[in-house]
């Protein structure tokens, strides 16, 4: 990805203002290292940007769970709102009954998506963080491990890999024809669909709130009259885009939970 | 299909469902359609690539049957 980027922005010459480039593309998306010379480049902002967002899903839940009472103060409440919202209407209702086990996990990746998705709109950063298609193909990386030993612990590998791959009741001359397919389609479309749609969502998403915000600042700055007229109208529409993407990272945050725990429920289900 | 019961799965199992169908549809036309067009490009021939669509095709339709059409 990011060697593709001098290819795509010819014009730009790669320098540090990248983020105020006009027109807003792939090149916005260009991570800066935090402390270049000192330490490796890959400790950039948006990796910290990430490592924050893990820091304030894990305290939140331990602020969360800390003086847990019977009868539960505010604070609890809302917790366990929260917590019973995931659970019912997630982990209960599409893993079945040990639906125990998966849980802490799909409320981690929940609370993880959302954080960073709300990173988009949040003023420090006002970046999402999966907009970068390497995060989400990370985090459909640990959902593909997770699916899969579920459903190796379960059946064994031999029997899951049968399983995975060979509906019943396919007659044997067709098996040449279905296997090659079914793995595909359960072992690299899914995950791969799960990362694409994750990040396509929030980069297209960003790129549209960089054309109205920066473009409408542009058109303010041009002392023309009209076109000042169009960049207030733009700058101020765009907060209508912001409370669509509010929207969209809630969204994307909750399918690509639910979708792990179905591609989780269809690993170690009982019967096809 | 015993496990996917509708009433417990409510809309979510539509939507994975879905998302499968049409991911076996897609796969089994480039699945099948890239090995013809790889037998093509071998055997300096032009006709494996329609081949291997219509297989592909077929192929997709039937698993998705398969999978998903007896649950009744």
């Amino acid at each position: 990805m990011l060697s593709l980027i001098p290819l795509l922005v010819p014009m730009e010459g790669g320098g540090g203002e990248e983020h105020s480039a006009w027109p807003p593309g792939v090149h916005s998306f260009a991570s800066r290292p935090l402390w270049p010379g000192v330490l490796p480049d890959w400790v950039n902002n948006h990796a910290l940007q990430a490592v924050i967002a893990a820091a304030l899903v894990i305290g939140f839940w331990l602020w969360m769970a800390r003086g847990q009472q019977v009868v539960p103060s505010k604070k609890q409440f809302l917790g366990e709102q929260l917590y019973n919202l995931l659970r019912n209407t997630i982990a209960r209702d599409i893993l079945g009954h040990d639906y125990r086990k998966f849980l802490p996990y799909l409320v981690a990746l929940f609370s993880f998506i959302f954080v960073n998705n709300l990173f988009g709109q949040f003023f420090l950063f006002m970046f999402p963080t999966f907009s970068k298609i390497g995060y989400a193909y990370g985090l459909a990386l640990l959902t593909f491990i997770l699916y899969n030993a579920a459903g190796i612990s379960k059946y064994g590998f031999g029997n899951y890999l049968k399983r995975m791959t060979l509906p019943a009741g396919v007659p044997w001359p067709l098996w040449f024809l279905i296997i090659p397919l079914e793995f595909i389609s359960n072992f690299i479309a899914r995950p791969i669909t799960l990362a694409l749609r994750l990040f396509a969502n929030l980069f297209a998403g960003h790129l549209v709130i960089m054309v109205f915000v920066v473009g409408g600042g542009m058109l303010l700055e041009s002392g023309v009259l009209f076109y000042m007229i169009a960049g207030g109208a733009s700058i101020i529409f765009s907060f209508a885009i912001f409370a669509l993407e509010l929207l969209v990272g809630a969204l994307q945050a909750y399918i690509f939970t639910v979708l792990t725990a179905q591609y989780v429920s269809s690993a170690i289900a009982e019967e096809h | 299909m015993a496990a996917r019961v509708p009433t417990a799965m409510g809309e979510h199992g539509g939507t994975d469902q879905g998302l499968r169908i049409i991911s076996i549809l897609i796969s089994g036309l480039l699945l099948y359609g890239g090995v013809g067009w790889v037998l093509d490009r071998w055997l300096q021939t032009s006709w494996w690539l329609p081949i291997g669509l219509i297989v592909g095709v077929i192929a997709g339709i039937y698993l998705v049957i398969m999978k998903f059409g007896r649950s009744e």
